[in-house]
């Protein structure tokens, strides 16, 4: 506790005395969190969007035309036992019919000449949202194709390929983004921490020379730059919180419908990120700091 | 307190001490005297272990200085009080501070700190510039900062390397006047200098060093 007494001083006026040098440090710290909590925040929207669109999203199976009801129980049964299906519709012809006719509204006039209904039954199968993966959609749809009494399976198979594509590059390129943003905060303070260890080479040479301890010696520098990433990072957070904040105030206010898609950010990010960026900061410093010899 | 046995120590491929013997008694005061460049600063270099001989064995207070790992050599110099010609005091802190700072390092308390130091700045007759900062005090009064920080921490034993070659012979004087007192408290102290007339009529033993070996034992 007394070692950190004494290095808490040390940090107090070395920032005082360095104050432009730490300002810049922690600046740019901050700068580089925000664009990670940025890109984290917009992955979370995009798969908002998709969880949201997900949820109405099913394969249709349609049946033949000369399915025997047993034939129907049994397909029924199938899909009920599927644990990746979270819910099984049955539609039939008639009903089919009767939504068409809904859909086209005035244009249903169309449907008059008919003599017989074209259309065939169906089951609608909703997925489990988290088993979008186009893939595996794909396969489950083949496997339906070949059941007895099914004519075809149908589902938005562009859509989910073209969204998955979007929502993995997004999550790779937040990754990438910032996996290299905290290899550049690590750099940053490794550089301001090696300035400082640099020009108080004097002073660790007489503590040495006293009998200070490693620890004792390292310490200061250590906390330095937990100092340069925490208050980066808190920076950050506060300016992406209120940043946020105002700009889906005034979105809602022209985009209302923006609402339903708009994720609320989990507020874990505003304490996770700076605390991330505090942990590469020391690992910085003490990079910086090197191995100190007698 | 102070042993040395057989101790060689290059520079590159110069010898700098060849095949030196010598012990230093605990509470004795002696010297260490010689040309510049015989070795004086490196043989106490190799008491507080910022050099290592190349031959031979020295033992400090009981530390193998030969065999001491990285990691213990604070603990020894905590034993080893170091006065240098240049001083090396921190100029962005007070006197106080320069003085308290070797006794941070042993995570004593605030108010023991406190007592300790302006104790001892009182005994250097610095007690009225504990809040000045060095680069306004002169030679003399610096040399003292830098004896009262070596003594704060009542070392066993105490090193001055060339403790007056910056000074008159007012503040020499001065100095030696402290010595003589930190040994009359049992404290081991070995000062290198070529001055003779700092050791001259004191009563004390002189070890002369001379083409790296030590040429001549007197009595000062």
């Amino acid at each position: 506790m007394k070692a950190f007494t004494y290095s808490f001083q040390s940090v107090f006026r070395s920032i005082w005395h360095e104050k432009w040098i730490n300002l810049l440090a922690i600046l740019s710290v901050s700068i580089g969190l925000s664009i990670v909590t940025t890109f984290i925040m917009l992955t979370i929207n995009m798969d908002s969007v998709i969880q949201r669109w997900a949820k109405n999203f099913g394969l249709v199976v349609y049946l033949k035309e000369q399915i025997s009801g047993e034939e129907e129980a049994s397909l029924k049964n199938r899909f009920s036992l599927d644990n990746d299906i979270m819910e099984v519709k049955y539609i039939s012809r008639e009903l089919a019919l009767k939504e068409l006719r809904t859909t086209l509204g005035a244009d249903s006039m169309i449907l008059e000449g008919l003599n017989e209904n074209p259309l065939p039954s169906s089951y609608e199968l909703t997925l489990k949202s988290d088993l979008l993966d186009p893939e595996l959609v794909r396969k489950k749809a083949a496997l339906y194709q070949q059941m007895t009494g099914v004519e075809d399976v149908q589902y938005g198979e562009k859509w989910l390929s073209s969204l998955y594509t979007i929502s993995k590059t997004m999550k790779v390129g937040a990754l990438v983004v910032g996996v290299a943003i905290y290899i550049a905060i690590t750099f940053i303070t490794y550089s301001t921490i090696k300035i400082f260890f640099y020009r108080r080479k004097d002073e660790i040479e007489t503590l040495k020379l006293l009998g200070a301890t490693r620890i004792f010696i390292r310490l200061p520098f250590l906390l330095e730059g937990l100092t340069i990433g925490l208050l980066g990072g808190i920076i950050s957070s506060l300016a992406i919180f209120g940043i946020y904040s105002f700009t889906s105030l005034r979105l809602i206010e022209f985009l209302p419908s923006v609402r339903l898609f708009m994720a609320s950010f989990p507020y874990q990010v505003y304490i996770i990120v700076p605390l991330a960026g505090a942990a590469v900061s020391v690992i910085g410093s003490y990079i910086a700091v090197g191995k100190i010899r007698y | 307190m102070i042993e040395f046995s057989n101790v060689t120590k290059f520079y590159e491929n110069d010898v700098v001490l060849k095949d030196v013997t010598l012990t230093i008694n605990k509470g004795e005061l002696a010297f260490i005297t010689g040309p510049s460049g015989a070795g004086k600063t490196t043989l106490l270099k190799l008491i507080y272990c910022d050099e290592r001989p190349d031959k031979g064995q020295i033992v400090v207070a009981g530390w193998d200085i030969g065999k001491l790992k990285q990691k213990t050599i604070p603990f020894l110099r905590r034993n080893v009080g170091i006065v240098f010609q240049d001083f090396r005091l921190l100029a962005n802190r007070t006197v106080f501070d320069n003085v308290a700072l070797a006794l941070r390092i042993h995570y004593m308390n605030t108010s023991k700190i406190r007592e300790d130091v302006n104790a001892v700045l009182k005994e250097v007759k610095l007690g009225h510039k504990a809040n000045t900062y060095p680069q306004h005090l002169s030679g003399g009064e610096q040399q003292r900062v830098v004896i009262a920080r070596a003594m704060v921490s009542k070392p066993t034993v105490l090193l001055a390397d060339e403790p007056t070659g910056n000074l008159d012979s007012d503040n020499s004087q001065i100095v030696m006047g402290l010595f003589r007192e930190i040994n009359a408290r049992g404290t081991t102290v070995l000062i290198a200098t070529h001055n003779h007339g700092l050791f001259h009529g004191t009563g004390r033993r002189v070890l002369l060093i001379k083409n790296h070996v030590i040429e001549e034992e007197s009595i000062g």
